[in-house]
């Protein structure tokens, strides 16, 4: 388990081994935005890695293949990724994301 | 009471095959609407589907049907049409992930248990037309057996388990749900579905379209060496007579199984890999007594197995063990054929709107070694039925013979096809059993 900081929200979020950033927070009870929950085809969960680049791992090809195809150029940044397929392997990572919510406190 | 009707091109004498069936359009209708709508049908391998959200879409004819892991040991499966205009929610394979089903035109939204969990616009429509039971996935009849998943598109289907009486009783000894995909690949052929998988319904077609198997004795290869069983619900089997090999040749007995089986590996890598080749050539040189041979091999592959962690089950009346190199087929479309602790597996299927074209799979799989993790199977393509790189020498022979069938179907000196009493009453078998849903 590897904790993940979110900003500007400050939000940490807990992503074990093998699970997808999106799907932890989705797990979680986080409000993570998308529209196609998961199926790297809205492009709507995609982060900046503004830090720890070294510990998430790589873009598989499904992954490269959809941001070439369904990533508007203008709205390509370096660092990009797509949080429902972004694994994280060790600590220190931080990603820009606006409009990630936490969990809602138990009523 | 169901009406029962008479319908176009029956088999009114189970020795001749009308041979319409395999290409009229109005028979094809018939099927699509009596048969695929009613009849339980393989949809994928439980390992397509391993973590809860995985899915497989299923489709026969016009309809489509998402297979998905609902829990640990839950599968459901879904018709695969939006509530709202139709849209299909999901295509191939792959997984719903966050546990949402997502329309991909306005987001309406589903749990994995089918419930819907968000209509977007919904302040937009009646109210009635939102009630949740209106809402909530169309779901089929599913079941599993043999390592599979099995659908039914018909509501009043009776149980899986029962309409696939008696096979499973003659397969689960053999361990055939523990089996796991080693390889997996698919031909389109230019053939009815039933053509293409009526050429794996009788074994004595061997001497002439796999003239290797023979071993270079063709005229000793004989066509009465299999027994042949039809059983109720269209399923048959057939597999070699107590003592009786097709090619027998007593003084080299032990050379001739061994090359044979090197044979079926080489020419299949199917029911035979390997390491059973291996494990025979093991046992060249090895004594024991007259007609103890059998006895020996299948005692080298259980320890062989127990060696190597495969956890291949011990039949419970070893008699079993006869039915290994058997093929067996299961009604409408599936089959069968075990050997050790692998087996060879088929589904024919029409390919879309096409009577003379169909969708043929070819699965071969072995039991893993216990804990030895097994990933989602891959897939190994579409390939032409020529195509040499991508068959081994047996499928390409018999995909050759099935395409020179269905044209040979339509010459004007041809009426119907003549079946073996003793060799091909699993085809009429089929047939019959074809009828019975056709004619409801």
């Amino acid at each position: 388990m590897v904790l993940v900081r979110i900003e500007p929200s400050g939000l940490r979020l807990d992503v074990p081994e093998g699970e997808s950033v999106a799907e932890a927070a989705w797990r979680q009870g986080y409000q993570w935005p998308t529209t196609c929950w998961g199926q790297a085809d809205c492009m709507v969960c995609r982060v900046e890695v503004l830090e720890g680049a070294d510990a998430v791992r790589d873009a598989g090809s499904e992954e490269l293949d959809a941001v070439r195809r369904k990533l508007s150029p203008s709205l390509h940044r370096p660092g990009t990724r797509l949080a429902c397929r972004l694994e994280v392997t060790g600590e220190g990572v931080v990603l820009r994301k606006e409009g990630v919510r936490g969990p809602a406190p138990r009523s | 009471m169901t009406q029962v009707e008479t319908i176009p091109h029956a088999v009114s004498d189970p020795h001749y095959i009308d041979r319409e069936r395999y290409y009229d359009r109005a028979f094809f209708d018939l099927e699509r609407a009596r048969l695929w709508t009613h009849t339980w049908q393989m949809a994928c391998r439980l390992e397509e589907i391993p973590a809860v959200g995985d899915y497989v879409e299923y489709t026969i004819c016009d309809q489509s049907v998402l297979v998905v892991r609902t829990a640990p040991e839950e599968v459901k499966g879904y018709l695969n049409a939006c509530r709202h205009r139709a849209t299909q929610l999901a295509l191939g394979t792959g997984a719903f992930r966050g546990g949402q089903i997502v329309c991909p035109f306005h987001g309406w939204r589903w749990n994995l248990d089918g419930s819907p969990s968000f209509i977007y616009g919904a302040e937009g429509f009646e109210p009635a037309c939102l009630a949740e039971q209106e809402l909530r996935l169309r779901e089929c009849r599913v079941g599993t057996w043999g390592g599979c998943v099995f659908v039914n598109l018909d509501p009043d289907a009776r149980p899986l388990l029962e309409a696939l009486e008696p096979m499973p009783s003659l397969l689960d000894p053999l361990g055939v749900d523990r089996m796991r995909v080693y390889w997996w690949k698919a031909v389109r052929v230019r053939a009815n579905w039933k053509m293409a998988q009526e050429a794996f319904m009788e074994g004595w077609h061997v001497m002439q379209t796999h003239p290797q198997l023979t071993l270079g004795r063709p005229d000793s290869y004989r066509a009465d060496s299999l027994e042949y069983h039809s059983y109720a619900n269209g399923h048959s089997g057939f597999w070699s007579k107590p003592g009786m090999r097709p090619v027998w040749d007593a003084e080299h007995e032990v050379d001739s199984i061994i090359a044979s089986s090197r044979l079926l590996w080489e020419g299949l890598d199917a029911m035979t890999l390997a390491r059973d080749v291996h494990v025979l050539e093991s046992l060249r040189n090895r004594p024991y007594e007259p007609g103890g041979f059998g006895s020996m091999l299948v005692q080298a592959i259980y320890e062989y197995a127990a060696g190597a962690n495969i956890p291949l089950p011990m039949p419970e009346d070893p008699a079993a063990l006869v039915r290994w190199g058997g093929v067996f087929y299961i009604f409408p479309n599936y089959f069968i054929l075990p050997q050790y602790g692998n087996a060879l597996i088929y589904r024919s299927r029409p390919d879309g709107d096409d009577p003379e074209s169909c969708y043929f799979e070819l699965w071969s799989v072995t039991i893993p070694p216990a804990h030895e993790p097994v990933g989602r199977p891959e897939f190994g393509g579409v390939h032409a039925p020529a195509d040499a790189e991508a068959w081994p020498m047996i499928p390409l022979q018999d995909f050759s013979n099935i395409e020179r069938q269905q044209r040979g179907l339509h010459s004007v000196g041809f009426d119907r096809l003549r079946l073996s009493s003793a060799y091909e009453d699993g085809i009429s078998n089929m047939h019959r059993e074809l009828d019975r849903y056709l004619s409801h």
